[in-house]
């Protein structure tokens, strides 16, 4: 929760996904509270109406879940399933940007496979 | 939850037409920006709605209430105007303890505690005039004001001028503190764009006496985006496009664009695509004509 923001996706994508990783990386462990909307305002100096919104993307994708009255809570099996949906996401946040690159640089599929190949021997 | 409701704001002064027709909707709980170039009209617009200065047409009305004169709706506002640092006359001429003893008995839910805490916290020297504090200093006085009035509509004029960039985080973590307590309506304006962007959830532009626009700040800047390269490349992919603020380089070409609501960019341009700063959109909807 102690990344810093930027100015390259919206600030409310960047909350969903810092507390995404902070799921990931077990600082948030599954059954925990995360932080409340307030706190996290504060801490990034963001609007709060901001953070709910990054924080209800999470709530409507069943990563975390409210309790009435005491706050969000990361769900069962919420590191499972970020990861099952970066995997999706794998080709269109990573592969496709990739070989755009490679097409500009004239770099062949060939080459590229043989890259990743290599790189996997290292 | 309260609606703050200006209509049809036009002021004048002598022959200078400073606001033409401004029509305004605030709704309680919320931190709206008021941004603008020098001579807008910020500072005149935030004085009518607060009933300090009246409008030479128009009506501002809270829940139906008009505001001009009206106590019952008057004790819910507050408008800590920038203190002016050179006038000889005046609030500048007050010690800082003696403005702030008149404005915890105009102030109806004036709560000292607030203020005492945030005079220390700030270093402010109560017993120096305010003609006699620096630049940085008199905007702190204007922002323990605002926040010690506990006003349910608060308007701050300029809040973190002169405030060193320390000062300035501390102001905005006091203001997310005080909003996320008690749901207060704070109005701001400022030339500091790119550090409050996030603070506010609504952004109001103001140029030339006119409301540009007035939206919620992160839905505006997702439609709002930097194209750049090949010129001919940047004018297909931007044709059927609201384009901004034109930057040639020889072949090079940037624009900024400002998608219509729904409207998505079109794909398969070899351009660079990146998403515009409120800081930079406000440059080029309000820098274009005249600099």
């Amino acid at each position: 929760m102690n990344e810093i923001l930027t100015q390259e996706k919206s600030i409310y994508i960047q909350i969903r996904e810092m507390i995404e990783n902070d799921i990931l990386r077990d600082i948030l462990l599954e059954e925990e509270r995360v932080p409340s909307t307030n706190e996290l305002a504060k801490l990034y100096a963001i609007n709060p109406a901001t953070a709910a919104k990054g924080v209800n993307l999470l709530v409507d994708e069943g990563i975390l879940y409210k309790k009435r009255g005491i706050g969000m809570f990361v769900a069962k099996g919420a590191k499972r399933q970020i990861t099952e949906k970066r995997k999706k996401n794998f080709y269109e946040d990573y592969v496709k940007s990739l070989l755009a690159e490679a097409k500009s640089l004239g770099i062949s599929r060939q080459e590229l496979v043989e890259m990743i190949r290599q790189d996997g021997d290292r | 939850m309260s609606k703050l409701t200006a209509k049809g704001i036009v002021k004048t002064y002598g022959k200078k037409d400073v606001l033409h027709g401004v029509d305004l909707e605030l709704e309680s709980g919320k931190i709206y920006g008021l941004i603008g170039r020098n001579g807008a009209g910020k500072t005149t617009l935030l004085s009518i709605l607060t009933a300090q200065n009246p409008a030479t047409r128009g009506t501002v009305e809270l829940d139906g209430q008009p505001v001009w004169e009206n106590p019952k709706v008057l004790e819910h506002f507050c408008f800590s105007r920038e203190l002016s640092q050179t006038s000889t006359s005046g609030a500048a001429a007050m010690k800082v303890k003696e403005y702030l003893e008149i404005a915890a008995t105009y102030f109806e839910h004036w709560d000292q505690a607030t203020a005492d805490r945030l005079i220390q916290e700030f270093g402010i020297e109560k017993k120096k005039r305010i003609n006699k504090l620096s630049k940085g200093m008199v905007s702190m006085v204007t922002i323990v004001v605002a926040l010690a009035s506990k006003a349910e509509f608060t308007f701050l004029d300029e809040p973190v001028a002169g405030l060193d960039v320390i000062a300035r985080e501390r102001f905005y973590q006091l203001l997310l503190e005080e909003f996320t307590q008690t749901g207060r309506t704070f109005v701001i304006s400022t030339h500091i764009i790119e550090e409050a962007a996030d603070v506010f959830e609504e952004v109001i532009m103001l140029d030339e006496g006119q409301i540009l626009l007035k939206e919620n700040t992160q839905e505006l800047l997702e439609r709002a985006y930097h194209i750049s390269g090949h010129e001919e490349e940047v004018d297909a992919a931007t044709k059927e496009l609201e384009v901004h603020h034109e930057e040639k380089l020889g072949r090079s070409k940037g624009v900024a664009v400002l998608l219509a609501p729904g409207q998505t960019l079109p794909q398969g341009y070899d351009v660079s695509v990146q998403k515009l700063s409120l800081q930079k959109l406000f440059v080029a909807l309000c820098g274009e004509e005249h600099v």
